[in-house]
């Protein structure tokens, strides 16, 4: 429960600061989400909140749109199919998100 | 423990959002931070226009007098309703910025050469160093001197730099995203800047180097043989034998000394001489309404987001509507209540390279009328994309700057190459185009072009009062004969252009008794006319076929129109292909190359899309040339091969020319020798291709043209298209190259009927639906009906949206 409501709160915090700041606010979600909730696996909930986050909002302007850009940015990047360029999006906000989560909860257990 | 983990893992989370925030150039690949890059909130993501996208309905637009209305149609086209001249073009900035913006600021940097400071590479710098010593910035300075401070190139700088000014990064476009840089400030100097970027496309033709070299290795007599002044098959533009009544200009005849030396110079190309255009107009005499009809395609290299933007642009004393260039104020190509107007580019040698003596490698001072004159030196600053400068020295002289010398494509210490180009010139097209949306009739139409000098155009015109007419319009230096075709001697001001032609001397016309007039960059006067013209190269086909046409026609209709711009009929092949064939020996062809005899036998010469025929004709073609002239494969030594029409004559009246044997075997070819080898290898090609597709070899597949992305290294951004026709075709779509825009005007009193359609989509954005909706509409050859408005309120069912700007409310 307690993780689920991390995962919860770093995409509800994520999600409003990206409004205000750029691309690195998520990391100050993660790490915040870490610090007042704490779970036991920090790292995998910032890494699935932001991860799914970015791929929630990628989606919903890949799903809306009639262009095939983001066809056409895989490629670019040397990558086949715009899976690819899904997962990588994911992985680099997972990433992010899961050490920021994981700095937070850290300095929590350090209190 | 614990807290090492802390530190761990916040140093690990810091060091990734750096990385992922910082661009990194690997050698010449760049790749953009890819968090931001890849954050759906702010990042390409953001590029993605959602299905039925409009834009805002209200916009505060500070510095405008009164309220704009600015309504899109259904093909994004914008049509500008403002209450006077300088709320238009501030409109026109701003609308067009926030379609093309990247591209505008693109082209400037490349006119500019600046492509450095956004793409590494050293083909990049070396083209960024050519640039600014062919001196397009000191051209565009000297423009803008004289038209800088036109108002409606003030109020468009002034809207293009609103518009920047309300970015953020995630509504950046997205080539600033992947190329991770951003706009600076738009500036009058690139409004002119552009205009030198088209004269760069199209008036910057030369083979003087190449010339010069063929003199010195082959002699006069087969240079006149290979290269003649005027091949000129069909009508020219003009012809008014008798006609010409004024007294030319005269300059004194200063012999011109024939060069004799090989140039040890890799000279960059020019315009290519591919890039061509088809404009015509007939009066109503000819036509089914009985009212005039104007028709204009003017061919480039096409590329994404598209050359021309279209844009109605209306205020009290102005209502015209057609091709706008991206960065420039005003209409270019188009129409409006009375006139309507196309340009197709005028052949003529408007370069020239004066050969300079330095008098020591210093390069302080070179030979004048025999004294040492000082140059001017002018450092450039080439900055690289890794923030490294390149420092490049460029020397001006009486005639120019020195595009070659030791430092640049050139060998020599004590020489120099200095360039003479007419848009070095001031000049005001600004103006012309000013007075040219608002002309009337035929009267200030006339008026209107004598504002225009480069790049020198043939402008159709026809009026709804009944009239066509052509006028050869542009700034032409008074040339002696043969001057302009050899590299000239700097050290002689004797060697300079010594007058211009008066406007009022140069070629045009007004409903001629044949009924039409029509231009497709052939020759542009008949031998009466009393100027020496010579230009790289001139049309030989498109213009015999489209005249030919027109000439037959009776009862025009705007179909017809149509389907003479997108006619596929293949009048080269139609001349060269008889005589090809009868050097083929049935009895000696392989399989494969009997079934191609027997395709070419029956094909009937039009390039159409699903033609076999034209296949077999353009590989054959293609693998022809190169065999035939093979001489001009030269590295050390620069050499043009002849046109295509006086290849095809020499083959056909010289067989025997010493040029056609094959320099690399040891027998001794002939013309029928050539034909047949070339034909073996164009069937190879083309076996070879069949085992690498599924599709039959027919044209479109074969030819596989593609829309290129402006950036050509963004090969995924490009869009492949499947047409027929060819150079030297009126549908003259090539594999990159072809008709950018193309346009039929019927022009009716009871209001001025327009249809166009052009190879890609009013935005720039390659995320929106409307990046290259219109792309499909034109490889078909049909039109789009265009949308001409009178008011702001009229035909609702076909608005898209509408925008109100607004000024601020104090």
């Amino acid at each position: 429960m307690r993780f689920l409501f991390q995962i919860l709160v770093i995409i509800i915090l994520g999600s409003i600061m990206e409004f205000f700041l750029p691309w690195w606010s998520v990391a100050i979600a993660a790490f915040a989400g870490g610090l007042i909730v704490n779970a036991r696996m920090n790292f995998v909930a910032g890494f699935l909140a932001i991860g799914l986050l970015w791929f929630v909002k990628a989606s919903i302007s890949d799903l809306s749109t009639d262009s095939d850009l983001t066809q056409r940015v895989a490629l670019i990047f040397m990558l086949q199919s715009k899976v690819l360029l899904f997962l990588v999006t994911i992985l680099l906000a997972g990433l992010v998100g899961g050490f920021a989560s994981m700095s937070g909860g850290a300095l929590r257990k350090n209190q | 423990m614990k807290l090492a983990k802390f530190f761990t893992s916040l140093a690990i989370t810091v060091l990734l959002v750096y990385l992922l925030n910082h661009g990194w150039t690997i050698g010449s690949v760049s790749i953009p931070p890819l968090g931001k890059f890849l954050d759906p909130f702010h990042g390409f993501w953001q590029n993605l226009e959602p299905a039925g996208h409009q834009g805002k309905k209200q916009l505060a637009i500070p510095g405008l007098k009164e309220p704009v209305t600015v309504i899109y149609d259904s093909l994004l086209i914008p049509h500008i309703f403002a209450s006077n001249n300088d709320d238009l073009y501030l409109a026109q900035g701003y609308v067009t910025a926030q379609h093309r913006l990247w591209q505008m600021e693109f082209q400037t940097h490349a006119a500019a050469g600046r492509v450095s400071e956004i793409v590494a590479g050293d083909a990049v710098l070396n083209y960024d160093r050519r640039q600014r010593r062919l001196g397009m910035v000191y051209g565009a300075q000297n423009a803008q001197q004289s038209m800088g401070t036109h108002p409606a190139i003030i109020q468009y700088t002034k809207g293009v730099n609103l518009f920047i000014e309300s970015l953020d990064y995630s509504s950046l476009p997205f080539e600033y995203k992947l190329l991770n840089y951003e706009p600076e400030p738009w500036t009058n100097l690139k409004c002119a800047l552009l205009l030198k970027n088209m004269a760069q496309t199209l008036n910057m033709g030369d083979k003087d180097i190449q010339m010069t070299n063929a003199l010195k290795l082959y002699g006069k007599q087969m240079v006149d043989l290979l290269y003649p002044d005027n091949e000129q098959p069909g009508d020219p533009i003009v012809e008014k034998p008798n006609g010409w009544n004024f007294s030319p200009v005269s300059v004194d005849t200063v012999p011109l000394a024939l060069p004799e030396e090989l140039m040890q110079v890799k000279k960059s190309p020019g315009s290519d001489p591919y890039t061509g255009s088809n404009n015509w107009a007939v009066s109503g005499s000819k036509t089914y309404t009985g009212h005039p009809m104007l028709a204009g395609d003017p061919h480039l290299d096409l590329s994404l987001p598209s050359i021309w933007y279209a844009v109605q642009l209306h205020a009290p004393d102005i209502n015209t509507m057609g091709a706008s260039l991206p960065g420039v104020p005003s209409v270019i190509i188009g129409f409006n209540d009375s006139i309507a107007w196309s340009v197709t580019n005028a052949q003529r040698d408007l370069v020239d390279w004066y050969k300079v003596t330095f008098r020591d490698k210093s390069r302080n001072q070179y030979l004048l009328d025999g004294e040492w004159v000082d140059t001017r030196k002018v450092i450039e600053h080439i900055n690289g994309r890794d923030g490294a400068v390149f420092y490049d020295t460029v020397v001006y002289t009486h005639w120019g700057p020195v595009t070659y010398d030791h430092n640049f494509q050139a060998e020599n210490e004590l020489n120099g190459y200095a360039f003479r180009w007419i848009a070095h010139d001031p000049s005001e097209e600004i103006t012309a185009f000013h007075r040219l949306n608002r002309a009337k009739n035929h009267a200030e139409f006339m008026e209107a072009l004598n504002y225009f000098s480069s790049p020198a155009q043939n402008f159709v015109f026809a009026s709804i009062s009944g009239d066509i007419a052509m006028r050869v319009q542009g700034k032409f230096p008074v040339r002696r004969k043969d001057e302009g075709k050899f590299v000239l001697d700097g050290s002689k001001r004797s060697q300079g252009w010594q007058a211009y032609i008066p406007n009022a001397h140069n070629i045009n016309d007004k409903n001629p008794a044949r009924g039409f007039v029509s231009s497709a960059n052939q020759y542009p006067a008949d031998s009466t006319y009393p100027y020496y013209i010579t230009a790289t190269e001139y049309e030989a086909y498109r213009n015999r076929r489209i005249n030919h046409v027109l000439r037959e026609s009776e009862n025009i209709t705007f179909r017809d129109m149509m389907n003479l711009q997108t006619d596929n009929y293949n009048l080269k092949a139609a001349e060269s292909l008889p005589m090809f064939l009868s050097y083929l020996d049935t009895t000696k062809l392989s399989h494969g190359e009997l079934q191609a005899y027997r395709v070419l036998r029956s094909w009937d010469y039009f390039n159409n899309a699903a033609s076999a025929g034209a296949t077999y004709y353009e590989a054959w073609w293609d693998n022809l040339v190169p065999l035939l002239w093979d001489e001009m494969e030269n590295d050390s030594v620069l050499l043009d091969r002849p046109t295509t029409y006086n290849t095809i004559k020499l083959l056909r009246e010289k067989p025997d020319l010493s040029f056609f044997d094959i320099v690399a075997t040891e027998e001794k070819e002939s013309a029928g020798d050539v034909l047949r080898k070339a034909f073996s290898l164009g069937v190879e090609d083309i076996e070879r291709w069949k085992q690498s597709h599924t599709t039959l070899p027919v044209w479109a597949e074969y030819k596989d043209s593609y829309i290129r992305h402006l950036l050509p290294p963004l090969t995924p951004l490009a869009i492949p298209v499947k047409t027929g026709g060819n150079h030297d075709i009126v549908n003259a779509h090539s594999r990159t190259k072809g008709p950018s825009w193309r346009m039929v005007v019927s022009l009716e009193p009871s209001g001025i009927k327009t249809w166009a359609a052009y190879p890609g989509g009013q935005s720039g954005n390659p995320g929106s639906a409307h990046h290259h909706d219109l792309l499909a509409r034109w490889a078909k050859g049909s039109y789009y009906p265009l949308l001409f408005l009178k008011a702001p309120d009229e035909n609702i069912q076909k608005i898209f949206y509408t925008t109100h700007l607004n000024p601020n409310a104090e």
